[in-house]
């Protein structure tokens, strides 16, 4: 799952001399043999590392604050996101509904790498949701829907289809 | 510790307690004598009383009525107490609702049907202070004939459906004493889901409702919900009786299954057994071969589901139609559909309060329609559950999900919470349903919806008893069993179509309720036959 997530982000980035990785442990933890340097381990290092290594540093956050938005988020991904339970699903979803609330982004105005991460995250869950939770969770899934029809994000994963309208006008039917 | 100190240690106790114990003894005497000579006093008080009470023959528990005389006393409707009536002496007949007393008076709130009024006694020339006693110790639920004075009020009272007017009571008899204890209280039955919750008030679960239906039934809610019903009856009736159509009666117990033999209930008929009907379907058929050309009927269907759904019951009524047509079956929709909107008409035009006093409970959006109604074909249905994602086959039957969700759908898009699907596929449909000429995989047929739920589902029939036994016959169907059935059309049938509804649905889905049990008087269920 992680490694196809990787070379996701590689063809996302133009990088054109796709990377070699290993798994290690039971999680299946990706790691990135570098040429020069150790091992890189975890998604969200070699990631960053990706970042750097194709030149678009404005994907960690173009300001102090939203390099440290953008390093919250990517910690939510794999601390909270992966290895959810059934319970958390609500939560999750509600939480991240008001978060985005007031924005496009999840670091403001500018698409960064949390927000690939978070849509990779969270296909899964959004996948199964029926399309009344969808209207439910609104600003959730207009966030996903612009994300998975940005340019180069989606690859491997199936897109959700996502209404226009709000359909369910009021509490009771 | 030694034994004996234990010894010693218990003895001394004992002293102590029983000193300790005399000490309460003498104090409970002393509270005994106490209580005594109070309560003699009091007896005293009441007996001297009593016996200087003016007012003794203005209240008590009348006999019981068994007809005894004829009192030419008019009894005054609750509903009809507004400021016309001020200042007259009335006689009233009517439900102790709540009462609370205090002090030289006792406020009693009368009920009948879903009206209610304030009413109250209070100390003065024409009550004594045992009168206003007495009322207020009536129980809830009592049924009480009460002469009173009409007075206008100063303030609006909010509570009652009487605001303008409040009842001074002169009188006061007990027609009907009801128990002191109700299985469940009216207020605890109409409050809102929800509402109260803070204070830690109760509602009472549907279950509890329908164990105690008598009860329940009186409650404001309930009392809207079944004259409303009685408006869909009475309307259906109407609209077709002016389009020229006849009622009928069919028998109940027959000797097949109608439609499938699964869901039908088996009784034991003398020496053979017989089939409680799933719908009137094949005797209103043979009506139209017998030249009745357009035919409707209103009765009990009974269908042995075993689905504990929120919209299933066991028995119900159905309200059935079957009309012959000059040479398309839309002319049958049209008619039904038209018949359907007189209803929604009608119920809007003259239900307003009773759809209202549901809407207190269980809130809902105004149902909507269109004129003349939509009218949507199974393939279009399709491709706009297809578009909000939805996989589905080309002759799949609509699940429930997303029969619901196609619902919103159309609302969203036509704004109608009422309209016809269209041509639905052959394969789910029964064996008397007439094939698309167009598309074979298709037939004339066609299903209605409220609120996104189905309420009536219809289509040409099969009116060619050689077409009609190929249908049976590739069904698996027993010929033997429905051979008056499809003899019925040898002998010149015209082509005709119909359909039945569901009348507890269509309460339920017109007030947006959410369960057919509470649009069904004494409902019936795989888990309920009582009461």
């Amino acid at each position: 799952m992680a490694l196809r997530e990787i070379s996701s982000l590689e063809k996302y980035l133009g990088l054109k001399k796709p990377n070699k990785y290993s798994t290690q442990g039971d999680k299946k933890v990706p790691v990135l043999q570098n040429n020069n340097g150790p091992p890189l381990v975890g998604l969200v290092t070699i990631a960053c590392h990706l970042v750097k290594e194709a030149k678009r540093p404005e994907l960690l956050g173009d300001s102090a604050e939203s390099r440290a938005v953008v390093q919250q988020w990517l910690e939510y991904r794999v601390t909270k996101l992966d290895g959810y339970t059934k319970e958390d699903i609500k939560t999750i979803l509600k939480d991240l509904n008001l978060y985005l609330q007031d924005k496009v982004y999840l670091a403001g105005h500018q698409f960064t790498l949390a927000d690939t991460f978070m849509y990779c995250g969270i296909h899964p869950l959004i996948v199964d949701l029926a399309i009344q939770e969808k209207e439910q969770y609104v600003n959730v899934t207009r966030w996903f829907d612009h994300i998975q029809h940005y340019p180069g994000v989606r690859h491997h994963l199936p897109p959700v289809v996502v209404l226009r309208n709000r359909i369910y006008t009021s509490k009771h039917h | 510790m030694t034994k004996e100190e234990v010894q010693g240690a218990t003895e001394e106790e004992q002293q102590a307690q029983s000193k300790k114990g005399l000490k309460k003894q003498q104090k409970e005497a002393e509270k005994a004598a106490k209580k005594a000579e109070k309560q003699a006093k009091l007896a005293a008080e009441q007996h001297g009383a009593e016996e200087d009470d003016f007012a003794k023959d203005r209240y008590g528990v009348s006999a019981m009525v068994q007809s005894q005389q004829k009192l030419d006393r008019v009894l005054v409707r609750v509903q009809d107490l507004t400021l016309e009536k001020a200042d007259q002496l009335i006689w009233l007949r009517a439900r102790v609702h709540t009462s609370r007393a205090k002090g030289k008076q006792c406020f009693l709130v009368l009920r009948q049907q879903q009206f209610n009024v304030q009413a109250l006694v209070a100390v003065g020339d024409r009550a004594s202070k045992q009168m206003v006693k007495f009322a207020a110790n009536i129980t809830k639920e009592s049924i009480v004939d009460v002469e009173a004075s009409v007075r206008k009020v100063e303030q609006k009272i909010e509570s009652c459906s009487q605001q303008d007017v409040e009842l001074h009571i002169e009188r006061i008899f007990v027609i009907s004493q009801a128990e002191a204890r109700l299985p469940l209280q009216l207020e605890d039955a109409v409050r809102p889901d929800g509402e109260g919750e803070e204070e830690g008030r109760a509602t009472v679960n549907q279950d509890t409702k329908l164990d105690n239906r008598v009860i329940d039934l009186r409650t404001t809610t309930s009392q809207a919900i079944f004259r409303l019903q009685s408006g869909v009856c009475q309307l259906f009736r109407d609209t077709l009786t002016k389009k020229g159509f006849v009622e009928i009666q069919t028998p109940k117990i027959i000797s097949a299954a109608s439609e499938g033999g699964a869901n039908v209930f088996t009784v034991s008929y003398f020496k053979t057994s017989a089939y409680l009907a799933q719908s009137p379907q094949l005797y209103k058929q043979m009506c139209i071969c017998a030249d009745f050309d357009k035919v409707f009927c209103v009765g009990p269907v009974f269908r042995a589901e075993d689905s504990n759904t929120h919209r299933h019951l066991t028995e119900f009524v159905g309200l059935d139609i079957e009309m012959a047509f000059s040479y398309h079956y839309h002319e049958v929709i049209d008619s039904i559909t038209d018949t359907m909107v007189q209803i929604f008409k009608g119920l809007r035009d003259n239900f307003q309060t009773e759809i209202q006093t549901v809407n207190k409970q269980f809130p809902s959006e105004p149902f909507k329609f269109l004129e003349p109604t939509l009218r949507l074909e199974y393939t279009e249905a399709l491709a706009m559950l297809r578009e909000a994602g939805v996989e589905m086959g080309d002759e799949d039957d609509l699940s429930t999900p997303n029969e619901k969700l196609l619902g919103r759908l159309v609302k969203e898009k036509y704004d109608t919470d009422f309209y016809v699907l269209d041509k639905y596929p052959l394969a789910v449909r029964p064996f008397y349903t007439m094939p698309d000429p167009n598309n074979p995989k298709n037939s004339n047929s066609y299903d209605m919806f409220m609120r996104g739920e189905e309420i009536l589902s219809g289509a040409q029939r099969i009116h060619d008893a050689q077409l009609l036994t190929e249908r049976a016959m590739h069904h698996q169907i027993d010929l033997e069993k429905i051979k008056a059935y499809i003899d019925s059309f040898r002998y010149g049938a015209p082509p005709h179509g119909g359909g039945g509804i569901g009348l507890e649905r269509v309460c339920m889905l017109y007030l947006g309720l959410h369960n057919v049990r509470q649009t069904s008087m004494f409902p019936r269920d795989p888990k309920r036959l009582t009461p």
